[in-house]
């Protein structure tokens, strides 16, 4: 094997480049959904850091101070992410992958293999830095009038900078990987991942960043940036990055810095490299290693379905679906996030000071009432997309044992609806009524929100489970699935149906509270029209359940054509 | 007991099975021979419902897989060429959970599973998840829920790929009993002498169409070689050896 190293990098661009030819149906929709979203978010950060930097250039010294302080913590950020991101990715592309067991079967280097998958490791842990630093740079650059040799040492320093981090966060996997068997060092870092995440999130909204915009704590603004600084940031390539960068944004270069992102960047991957010939072959040893099964036998599980009034085979549907579901670290994980963001929610709700304005509160806790069924929908949205949507994909290689049986399509879908719905209901109920508690939301429009949500919740499981059923991808993961044509397609039709629903019980509510405030009458047709809304909200969530149900065993009958 | 009439298979203008018609009858182990892709995937497919037919029928146990595919479906075992099952259940709870499909529940599942973990060779395993079994044990466990609801009627398709010396004498003994007690079991093979052992009759299907059917015996007839083993009346069906080639190109 003399073929330099890139020629091993082949098959993942061949195989990119085939999939990019492959047309399927829904790929102009699926492309102009990602597209647009992702020119909004690039447009989005772009047009955030020129509002920013023009308005820290007014500034001028202090401006010049908090720019560069920024470019040290935009990169210190950007560092955090890459590192632990390397450590995800190269747990695949050095251990778990598949094409593995055909690459060290071939007479190919160590040398030669460890810079393909080092380069593939950077390239897949940090396409999505690139992805949101690119506009941020560009607006800083664009709103400094910063001379074209900003944009080179971009260029020149960026590369560097994402080695760094990938490199010890791939080390700390071949470690980790010669500790513990690949596969369980997966379930461990992606609890760990998830809790990061999620701390990060119940952190920097617990800090309460708002106390910040009180003219009273104004003191803190001061406190706040005396935290940013810490004697160890100048020895972080993020400080020799922000350093460069803004070196590049006066005109002037900054070698030293530059010089130090380099050769720290060279040395860390010949370390890694001596790393890798000396335990990669070792640790992947202990990677083909299958871990002992721990079983946990979830009788509860069994109890609680034999306790319900359930046919034969739809108990015997939850009680798998339900021991799946639990046994796979991967998905169950999910729920973590998800956790953390309802505390955050609910947090938000309880820290809303709707109090300060009084002569508007009463009005605006309404207003938030309808505002935050609108949140309950769009969580309830989200949840599904990930969680119900792929539940007949889930069935993977193995939906030949239902196919074959003597159950039918209807029984095994209307099955997955239900074990969707209950904890979606008990989830969103409580989600909805804790808030409106909270807020302490007029009582009528407390029980609005309450039965609103059931009919938005069966419809939105609903549309879920037969759009699954309708555009199934079988053996895909699970987060592929909700990102799939079908995935795009339920969440685009369930916005529309969650903004049809506000408009449909948003307007008699707030009518018939008006009415009330004011010691109002409405006349006859007004109060017809207004339970007609009502009716209407009711009866498109019942028709976008049926129909979407029957679409999706429809669907299911005609797969085997 | 599976019987398939006239059994057309199209894709497109491509036609993967032209008009097969079978007879398996109660105790009958049915060989189904033929060269890699000849049909036999998808004509077992069609049987097993898993792929809908451009024309003709399929009764199982006198029960018309298009107009009562439960019923007929209830009476059929399956067994895929490749064992693909729920990998995070136990072998317990997934034969469990494969007779609930069937509508089996209650006291009296736990002892049929025991039943079929004993004869495959797996109640060790019983409480071990699936994703830590070797495909000869997921085979067999495959096989265990094929017989779990007793059906009348089996159809494999390639009973013994990846299963050790051992497993395939488990295999063909299971068989060899089960269509003793009347079950009809029709069987797709390479391995043509483990169909000269146990097939009761063959059918060689070759672009879709079957071009012999009878005993081993009436097939090699048939091929107007008398003596000659089951590979080289195979292969003189199916169209050369090809080995003058191989000799050639190694």
């Amino acid at each position: 094997m003399t073929q330099a190293f890139p020629f091993l990098l082949l098959p993942h661009v061949w195989s990119s480049r085939n999939r990019a030819r492959r047309r399927q149906k829904g790929d102009m929709l699926r492309a102009g959904m990602f597209g647009g979203v992702g020119v909004g978010v690039c447009g989005a950060l772009f047009a955030a850091a020129y509002w920013l930097t023009t308005k820290l250039a007014v500034y001028e010294e202090f401006g010049d101070y908090l720019l560069r302080l920024g470019l040290s913590w935009l990169f210190l950020t950007f560092i955090a992410f890459l590192a632990f991101s390397g450590v995800v990715t190269a747990l695949s592309t050095f251990f778990l992958s598949d094409d593995l067991r055909l690459l060290m079967g071939a007479p190919v280097s160590a040398g030669r293999l460890f810079m393909a998958r080092f380069t593939r490791t950077v390239g897949q842990a940090s396409w999505m830095v690139l992805f949101f630093m690119t506009p941020l740079l560009m607006g800083v650059g664009i709103a400094s009038c910063a001379p074209l040799t900003f944009y080179l040492t971009v260029v020149l320093a960026v590369p560097p900078f994402l080695v760094i981090p990938v490199a010890v966060g791939a080390g700390m996997t071949l470690l980790l990987v010669n500790v513990l068997p690949a596969r369980r060092a997966r379930d461990l870092l992606m609890l760990a991942s998830l809790l990061f995440a999620a701390a990060i999130v119940l952190t920097l909204r617990f800090i309460q960043p708002e106390r910040l915009m009180r003219v009273e704590n104004l003191p803190d603004v001061t406190d706040f940036f005396a935290t940013l600084q810490s004697p160890i940031t100048p020895l972080l390539p993020s400080f020799w990055a922000g350093e460069v960068l803004f070196a590049g944004l006066q005109g002037a270069g900054d070698l030293l810095h530059g010089a130090a992102l380099w050769t720290t960047a060279l040395a860390f991957t010949v370390i890694l490299a001596a790393a890798d010939r000396r335990w990669h072959s070792a640790g992947y040893s202990r990677s083909q290693e299958s871990p002992k099964a721990r079983v946990t036998s979830l009788r509860i599980v069994d109890a609680l379905a034999y306790a319900l009034p359930l046919s034969t085979v739809r108990r015997q549907l939850l009680v798998k679906d339900v021991k799946v579901f639990l046994r796979d670290v991967s998905q169950w994980l999910q729920l973590l996030p998800l956790f953390a963001l309802v505390l955050l929610y609910l947090y938000n709700f309880s820290a809303l000071d709707l109090e300060r304005i009084p002569y508007m509160s009463g009005v605006i806790k309404n207003v938030y009432a309808l505002v935050n069924l609108g949140m309950a929908g769009f969580v309830v949205a989200t949840v599904a997309v990930r969680f119900v949507f792929p539940a007949v994909s889930a069935e993977g290689a193995a939906f030949w044992l239902v196919r074959t049986s003597p159950v039918s399509m209807r029984d095994f879908l209307w099955s997955k609806f239900w074990t969707g719905l209950v904890p979606m209901l008990l989830f969103t109920e409580i989600l909805t009524v804790a808030a409106n508690e909270l807020m302490g939301v007029d009582p009528f429009l407390k029980v609005v929100a309450a039965i609103t949500v059931v009919f938005m919740t069966f419809a939105m499981v609903g549309l879920a489970v037969g759009l699954g059923a309708r555009y199934p991808r079988f053996g895909a993961d699970p987060n592929q699935v909700a990102g799939s044509y079908g995935g795009v397609a339920f969440m685009i039709l369930a916005v529309l149906y969650i903004i049809v629903m506000i408009v449909l019980v948003g307007w008699p509510s707030a009518m018939w509270l008006f009415g009330r405030i004011r010691n109002f009458r409405f006349s006859a047709f007004r109060e017809a029209m207004m339970v007609a809304s009502f009716v209407a909200a009711a009866a498109l969530s019942v028709a976008t359940w049926l129909l979407a149900m029957r679409s999706g065993v429809r669907a299911l009958e005609e797969m085997n054509r | 007991m599976i019987a398939i009439e006239q059994l057309v298979k199209q894709y497109g203008g491509f036609t993967a099975v032209g008009g097969v018609s079978l007879d398996v009858k109660p105790g009958e182990i049915h060989g189904f021979l033929g060269p890699n892709g000849a049909g036999k995937t998808t004509t077992m497919r069609m049987i097993a419902g898993l792929l809908q037919p451009t024309s003709g029928s399929v009764i199982v146990n006198g029960h018309n897989l298009a107009a009562e595919p439960e019923e007929a479906k209830a009476s059929l075992g399956f067994i895929p060429d490749r064992p693909f099952i729920y990998e995070k259940l136990t072998a317990g709870e997934f034969l469990k959970f494969h007779g609930g499909l069937y509508g089996i529940d209650g006291n009296g599942i736990m002892d049929r599973v025991h039943e079929m973990l004993d004869l495959f060779e797996l109640r060790r395993w019983e409480h071990e998840l699936i994703e830590s079994f070797s495909h000869g044990m997921k085979q067999r466990l495959v096989m265990g829920a094929a017989f779990l609801h007793r059906p009348r009627a089996v159809c494999v398709d390639e009973p013994m790929v990846g299963l050790d010396p051992r497993g395939a004498r488990l295999i063909k003994d299971v068989f060899r009993r089960m269509s003793e007690r009347g079950v009809a079991i029709l069987m797709s093979t390479h391995t043509l002498e483990v169909a000269e052992e146990m097939c009761h009759r063959i059918s060689i299907i070759l672009k879709g169409r079957i071009i012999a059917s009878g005993t081993v015996d009436e097939v090699r007839r048939m091929a107007g070689d008398g003596d000659d083993e089951l590979t080289a009346v195979f292969l003189k069906l199916t169209g050369g050896t090809g080995l003058q080639e191989i000799d050639e190109l190694v």
